[in-house]
């Protein structure tokens, strides 16, 4: 029975522990004393497909692990055959990041002091990085998602993200090339053009899918007319029995 | 991005899936390389249903055979903010609307395909470009 007590009292300390850490949109949060943003990235964007790249990350691919050469390979031997490789986005799987920043939708960024929220015109994908100073998410108890656990700083006139914590399936970089559980991204994020551009410099390395760092810099306009708004846009159940392509015998599982 | 601004985009667009040889439509929320490019074909029958929505609108057309076998086509379409810029609304078409709608066929033989244009029953043409406005009849 001592025992018993001695374990809530501890669940309780524990609790009350956590409660003493405030989230992003708490008002003590909010207004505690930090140095000033360098930039803000609040604001409409939409992928600049006149930028070199635009919306995938290669060619050039870096060098690929054997298990990711075999998916790369499988994908470029289905792409000369006109079919689809492993199409999980038209089977409603999120594109995650870094996939879906460069889906030609718009992304609406809304920057406070303690957070980033993005969310994506495609699929309201939702993407958070914190900005209050906290680590990452302790190994044991995050949850694995598309979009990764990001927290991010101010470095100059850059914001530095640093995003791991991905799932290991049905993420993909561009086309047969698998993002993993060890996907680790850096992105330095820049206004340029005074700010009427926002480019993202990637540093990505996922030791299972290829060897060293994949760099790659993407470019997105601002974009403040309404029509270019996000909107509300489901990966609904019944969507794809309207739209023939993604039941296509021809895709390859 | 204006709206000449976003002609050019809808133009670029076009010349990367025409470039694109794994035709991956970024806009849309999957890969297009199950349709087949190279061919058109032309559904001349009545509108079953349509769907205004995200991501992808849609229509479902029922076209007869020389036999009078009806057959539904299901054709995908791009979204709607896309579809406004080229002059659509939601009530363009409705079910029971006689059309001839152009599409690129499934390459596996199924009845569907990808929108390329509408002809309604008034003899006007709208397509999914901005910029390609409705044809008078």
């Amino acid at each position: 029975m001592k025992f018993v007590a001695a374990a809530a009292m501890a669940m309780l300390a524990a609790v009350a522990g956590h409660a003493q850490d405030l989230g992003v949109l708490a008002p003590a949060n909010l207004t505690k004393t930090r140095p000033k943003p360098t930039i803000d990235i609040t604001g409409t964007w939409f992928i600049d497909l006149g930028f070199p790249g635009s919306w995938r990350f290669g060619p050039p691919y870096p060098k690929l692990t054997p298990e990711a050469q075999k998916h790369f390979d499988a994908a470029r031997k289905a792409q000369t055959e006109g079919k689809v490789y492993r199409d999980d986005i038209g089977q409603c799987w999120p594109a995650g990041v870094p996939l879906i920043m460069t889906r030609v939708w718009s992304i609406s960024m809304v920057q406070l002091p303690t957070v980033v929220y993005m969310i994506s015109g495609f699929m309201n994908s939702l993407r958070v990085i914190n900005l209050d100073g906290r680590p990452h998410t302790d190994p044991d108890l995050i949850v694995r998602t598309f979009n990764g656990d990001s927290i991010g700083r101010f470095e100059g006139d850059a914001l530095v993200i640093d995003t791991i914590g991905f799932v290991d399936h049905h993420h993909w970089i561009d086309s047969g090339i698998p993002a993993s559980d060890a996907l680790h991204i850096v992105e330095r994020v820049r206004l340029v053009d005074g700010g009427k551009k926002m480019q993202i410099e990637y540093t990505m390395t996922d030791p299972k899918s290829w060897e060293g760092e994949w760099k790659v810099t993407k470019q997105w306009n601002r974009v403040d007319s309404r029509d270019m708004e996000i909107a509300e846009v489901e990966c609904l159940p019944d969507l794809n029995s309207h739209i023939p392509s993604t039941q296509s015998k021809e895709n390859v599982r | 991005m204006r709206f000449k601004g976003f002609q050019r985009f809808q133009r670029f667009l076009g010349f990367l899936v025409l470039a694109s040889g794994i035709a991956t439509p970024a806009f849309a929320h999957h890969s297009a390389a199950g349709i087949d490019r190279s061919k058109t074909v032309m559904l001349v029958g009545t509108v079953k249903q349509f769907g205004w929505q995200n991501p992808h609108s849609w229509m479902e057309v029922d076209v007869p055979n020389e036999a009078g076998v009806v057959t539904t086509w299901k054709v995908e379409m791009t979204s709607p903010a896309f579809l406004i810029r080229a002059g659509w609304k939601a009530t363009t078409v409705k079910p029971g609307d006689k059309v001839t709608v152009k599409v690129f066929p499934l390459r596996d033989g199924d009845p569907g395909g990808l929108f390329q244009s509408v002809t309604l029953a008034d003899g006007s043409t709208l397509t999914e470009r901005a910029g390609a406005p409705r044809s008078s009849p």
